[in-house]
Formats: structure tokens, C-alpha cells, sequence
């Protein structure tokens, strides 16, 4: 029996190509666009509710009023509510390991967003910290027309 | 006068003058005649003062004159309906000059409904991307060995110690039997055609990464030496898709399928792809 016999067990290298097409939506597109055209963060608020959510919606999470035509101008800057540390390297990912991405609570807006946090480094970063947009000089029309937000 | 899509034929005439782009009319010096069915007759001057408009009777001595009936007429001007599509279906005649009909287009901005004006469409973001996702395969003993008799132009097939059938690609036990396979035998390597798939969708190979031109022939061979349902799955010759003949097991009575013999790769290196498809046996 070959069970314990080895010699003939190989590795068969393969590469998978996914395409897909991502479409950002009509919120999405104007939320992305002011950012990378006027360097400024939009949200959209619920009146019923007064919430304002980033990234915006359509629609109100809690009492479900249609809000997508509600858009403030939220601040660059914010507090780091929570985060996490990527430490695994995917050549998929924005920046090289280790890196810091965290929950980021824009003033003016109640949700958070998610995003590169930099200037300090993984075993610093807190809770509470105040951190600043860094605007990207090109992008290709994605959360990172925002390069990243840098601790202040 | 009917309307259609809210909007009256008379209000499409009342203001091409409003509408009328100069830029877009320069050089021209022509008349075009409306004829819209049931409703009226309209000529249209376009010259170096600009455009004029006249209800007629007739619409002789215009370069062109468009037939048209009501409801595809404020179709047309309201983009609900496309020019070629109601000329494929006979909704719209042209009779003359048609370069000059398919000049207006750009002598007039679209007929907007008062009060609808639309804003300029916002930009929409679409990314398109192909990522790309590194594998690796561990053959294992077992399929190790069918690939490396592969790289050996043989196939082989590992046969169960109770029922005796044969799996290829080999797995390491008979499922039915619940034991362990433990001989192998050659198999082939031609054999007769049992079942063909005609593919129109093809999913990307996970080895590669690339996505076969479709319509292939994923197809059940049987090969010589193997009984049954012990089919063997490969490619057709793509050339070859409407040529093959398949094998068909009704009780007792048996039609052969093709003949078909593998094609194989001059660079094996031990997977499936060392036969490039098996091709008709002439």
C-alpha cells in the first residue's frame, strides 16, 4: 500500500485571477467624489434621529426614513474609538505589516468609519486618540482618496 | 391632437425654435419635412439667419421629409425610443436626404417636459479589478502518482480490492466499499466517447488563472479497459465539438460513441493538463 510512501506527494502551484467589478452606488460615488474633488467629508443625517452616519446610507438604520438627499459636511478630524493591528502580510492590503487600522469617529458624525491610521506606532495606539484626514494626491476612486489619517 | 408620454406633438414644434442650437445647424441650408400621421405636416429652414417653421399641406421640394407617427415622433424627441430601432421597425421613414435627417440631432437640444428639467447626471464610480490569489495544491500519494504516470503519457487508474472498480483520478478508498484501494492499472489511453457538456460559462482554471474560450466539450470518456460508469473527465478538442458522437447505454442495447485518443502537452510537469483533450481517433 502507498499510504506511508511519499516520493510520488507533490505541490501544484496555481494563481487564481478574480475579476470583479465594484460599483459604489449613487451615495457612495457623491461621498467619494467630494472627497477626491473638494477634500471633504461628507455624511448623511437622520432628522427623525439626529444621527449622522459615514460612509453614508440611504437609508436610516433605526427608523428607517428615506435620508440620502440629507448631506452635512463633517470635519477632518476625529477620535480613534477602537482598532486593530494587521500583522499578517497579504499582498492585497494597503500597507506593508505591521500596520493600524482603526474605527475612527469623525466630529460631527455618531459611526465610525474604518481607516489606516499612522504617526504612531502599533504597541501606542489607544483608544481616544485624535486623528486628522490625510488627503490622497491620487486615487482611483476608493476610501483611499483619503491616504490615511495621521495621529494629531 | 393625441398626447403621448404627456406631451402634445404641437408643443415638440412650438419650441424647436427655443431649443434650436446654431452651432450645431452651421453650413447647413436645407428644409426637412415632418409628416406625422393623423396630425400634421411641418417644414423646417435651416439656413444662415437661423431656423424657421411653417405648417403645410404638402412638403414637396423639401431634401427630406421624415413619416413618422405621433407617438414615435415625441418618442424620438424625449429619448424614450431610438432612431434605428423605429427604422428596423418601419415606425420611421425617411424619404430624401437621410445624412440630412441624421444632421438634427445636433441642431436641437432634447424636448424637456416644463417643469422636468433633469440635473446633469452625477458621476457614478465603478473600479474594475482582476486580483489575483497564489494556491497551492498538495497532490497527495495517491493523485501524486496518476499525475506523475500522466507526465509519462500514461493514465492510470487505482482499482478497489473488493468490488474491483476503477477510479481515475484515483481516490485513496472505494466510498461504497470502505476500503482502501491499493492496485493501480493503466487505463487507455483512448477509449469512446460517453458523455459530452456543451460549455457556454467558462469559470477560471484555479492553476492558472485564465478562463478557457467558450463554448467547450467537457466530456465522459470511457476509456479502453474500464467498464460501466467508470468514465474518465477531460476536454474535447474545441474544432471537434459538433462532430463527436456520443455513447449511449439503453438496457441491452449499446451505441457507441467516438472514438477518441488523448492529445498530449510536449511540457508535462504532472498535473491534468499534461493531456492538452482527447480528439477524435480517425
Amino acid at each position: 500500500m502507498q499510504k506511508d510512501d511519499f516520493s510520488k506527494s507533490y505541490v501544484v502551484e496555481g494563481k487564481l485571477a478574480l475579476p470583479y467589478t465594484y460599483f459604489a452606488g449613487r451615495l457612495g460615488s457623491t461621498f467619494l467624489t467630494t472627497i477626491r474633488d473638494q477634500q471633504k467629508i461628507m455624511g448623511v443625517r437622520c432628522n427623525q434621529c439626529s444621527k449622522v452616519f459615514v460612509p453614508p446610507r440611504q437609508t436610516c438604520e433605526r427608523c428607517l426614513s428615506d435620508i440620502r438627499e440629507n448631506w452635512v459636511t463633517l470635519e477632518n478630524t476625529g477620535e480613534v474609538i477602537n482598532f486593530t493591528v494587521v500583522r499578517e502580510h497579504d499582498k492585497h492590503l494597503p500597507r506593508k505589516t505591521p500596520y493600524i487600522l482603526g474605527m475612527i469617529r469623525l466630529d460631527g458624525a455618531d459611526t465610525p468609519m474604518v481607516h489606516i491610521i499612522e504617526g504612531v506606532n502599533p504597541e501606542s495606539v489607544s483608544e481616544g486618540m485624535r486623528v486628522k484626514a490625510v488627503f490622497a494626491a491620487e486615487s482611483e476612486g476608493t476610501i483611499l482618496e483619503i491616504d490615511h489619517f495621521i495621529i494629531s | 391632437m393625441g398626447e403621448y408620454y404627456g406631451i402634445d406633438v404641437a408643443d415638440i414644434f412650438n419650441s424647436m425654435q427655443s431649443r434650436f442650437r446654431p452651432e450645431g445647424a452651421e453650413g447647413v441650408e436645407a428644409s426637412i419635412g415632418y409628416d406625422i400621421t393623423g396630425t400634421g405636416m411641418w417644414e423646417l429652414r435651416i439656413g444662415p439667419g437661423g431656423m424657421s417653421l411653417d405648417k403645410r399641406d404638402e412638403l414637396t421640394g423639401c431634401d427630406v421629409v421624415v413619416h413618422v407617427d405621433a407617438q414615435t415622433f415625441v418618442g424620438l424627441n424625449i429619448g424614450k425610443i431610438d432612431a434605428m430601432a423605429a427604422l428596423g421597425a418601419a415606425k420611421l421613414k425617411v424619404e430624401g436626404d437621410f445624412n440630412l435627417f441624421a444632421a438634427t440631432g445636433k441642431m436641437f437640444t432634447k424636448y424637456v417636459i416644463p417643469g422636468q428639467e433633469v440635473v446633469p447626471e452625477q458621476e457614478l464610480l465603478v473600479l474594475k479589478k482582476t486580483i489575483s490569489v497564489n494556491q497551492r495544491f498538495a497532490a497527495g500519494p495517491v493523485m501524486g502518482t496518476f499525475l506523475q504516470g500522466l507526465k509519462e503519457k500514461k493514465i492510470l487508474a487505482i482499482k478497489c480490492p473488493v468490488c474491483g472498480r476503477l477510479q481515475s483520478p484515483p481516490r485513496e478508498i472505494c466510498a461504497p466499499c470502505r476500503v482502501r484501494n491499493d492496485e493501480w492499472v493503466e487505463i487507455g489511453p483512448s477509449g469512446e466517447m460517453r458523455m459530452l457538456e456543451y460549455c457556454y460559462y467558462a469559470s477560471p482554471d484555479p492553476l492558472t488563472g485564465e478562463t478557457r474560450e467558450t463554448p467547450y466539450g467537457a466530456i465522459g470518456i470511457l476509456l479502453d479497459g474500464c467498464g460501466e460508469n467508470e468514465v474518465f473527465w477531460h476536454l474535447l478538442r474545441p474544432d471537434q465539438l459538433d462532430d463527436v458522437q456520443m455513447g449511449i447505454v439503453m438496457g441491452d442495447s449499446v451505441v457507441h460513441g467516438s472514438r477518441l485518443r488523448p492529445v498530449w502537452s510536449e511540457n508535462r510537469n504532472g498535473s491534468i493538463n499534461d493531456i492538452k483533450y482527447f480528439e477524435i481517433e480517425r
